[in-house]
């Protein structure tokens, strides 16, 4: 490490003459180099979720805590939820197989296929009538803990629908946001709460949140 | 560019800079090292929100703030309330109206005198001194950079300077 005097001559400030200039140690920024690589490295599955379509910085289980709460303070509580719902449906779309790990169109056989896995019950309803047909459910990880995820078809598109405890017992109307392009419907009702998301159109997932029961 | 090679580019100039306010405020190598790693890995992941802000007072502000964190954990002492009212202020800008420390300490003062003093004074004055001496920085930089008004700043630097002057005197009076 060098310690170096400012070196000037003359009517200047004393402090500015006299006191050492600490350089940076060589040592010290070799490691300063490889812990950004090390990070970057870190960060580099948000960048994929940016190929998707999604805003890089996303907060997901692997970004550390004060990273998600410096997100917070910018878009609010909601907004990381909304960011942390529709980064997981593209992520369910990404590769064949990360979509499902129950695979049936029947209630009957996705419904008994959570028992055991999270600790409440999910409600799955069948809106084949309605034009929407159950897929399949798998879980996912949301706000810091295990969801449901159920999924549905409108025609081409691909819905998700995560489920879990709501933090108070209170029902909340379906409320539209739209996130990076897709759309989203979250409402509350009898103790859970119900995030839609997709690329179908909001009418279709508004429709879709009053049939499923809202 | 990646985000990773921009954001180097961007701090890595400045890493000097960043080293020498965190040695002064932390007085020790081993602390300076770790609070600019710190610093700087805090500084990556608000890459993001910096947008059009100038690099090196942005960068020092992270570094300052993760200074003063880390005196506040581990040196206590070390962070005393400053007195800022405009007495203290009046009373500092008085002190060196008749008689700039410069004229009378360039004759004689050595640098091990003047870095002892500078090391003994409260971390509060010792920053905008550092900065403002040492890193050539203008009032508003400093000013954002401690999160203080610029008068605070003006007025921390007259009593600073006051003190450091006193302290060094003192010190060759001892010796001699």
């Amino acid at each position: 490490m060098s310690m170096t005097p400012k070196n000037s001559q003359g009517g200047e400030p004393l402090v500015a003459r006299d006191a050492t200039y600490y350089r940076a140690p060589d040592a010290l920024r070799a490691r300063i180099r490889s812990s950004i690589a090390a990070e970057a490295r870190r960060q580099s599955r948000p960048k994929l979720w940016t190929w998707g379509g999604i805003a890089a910085g996303m907060a997901a289980a692997s970004v550390i805590s004060w990273n998600a709460a410096l997100m917070q303070a910018r878009v609010g509580g909601e907004g990381v939820l909304e960011r942390e719902v529709a980064s997981a449906h593209v992520r369910s779309l990404m590769a064949e197989g990360h979509l499902n790990d129950v695979v049936s169109t029947d209630q009957h056989t996705v419904k008994p296929w959570f028992q055991g896995k999270l600790d409440f019950a999910p409600v799955v309803n069948d809106l084949a009538p309605s034009g929407y047909p159950l897929t399949g459910g798998r879980l996912d990880y949301i706000d810091g803990r295990p969801v449901a995820a159920l999924t549905y078809r409108s025609r081409l598109h691909v819905l998700n629908l995560f489920e879990w405890p709501a933090a108070d017992a209170g029902d909340a109307k379906p409320e539209l946001v739209t996130r990076n392009g897709y759309s989203i419907v979250r409402w509350k009702r009898g103790g859970l709460q119900y995030w839609l998301v997709s690329d179908a159109s909001p009418a279709d997932l508004l429709k879709f949140a009053h049939v499923f029961g809202t | 560019m990646s985000q990773a090679a921009r954001f180097e580019s961007m701090v890595m100039p400045h890493l000097d800079a960043a080293y020498n306010l965190a040695r002064w405020l932390t007085r020790n190598d081993h602390d300076a090292e770790d609070v600019v790693q710190e610093a700087v890995m805090r500084a990556m992941r608000y890459f993001d929100a910096m947008k059009g802000s100038e690099a090196r007072p942005w960068l020092l502000k992270i570094v300052r703030n993760t200074c003063f964190t880390w005196l506040e954990k581990n040196r206590p002492a070390d962070v005393v309330p400053l007195d800022d009212s405009e007495e203290g202020a009046a009373q500092a800008a008085a002190a060196t109206d008749f008689e700039t420390p410069e004229v009378i300490l360039l004759q004689s003062a050595n640098r091990k005198l003047v870095n002892q003093a500078l090391e003994d004074l409260p971390a509060g004055y010792r920053e905008v001194i550092v900065m403002r001496e040492i890193e050539d920085m203008s009032y508003k930089e400093i000013a954002a950079v401690a999160g203080i008004p610029i008068g605070t700043v003006m007025s921390r630097l007259a009593r600073g300077r006051d003190l450091l002057k006193s302290s060094i005197e003192n010190r060759m009076r001892r010796a001699s």
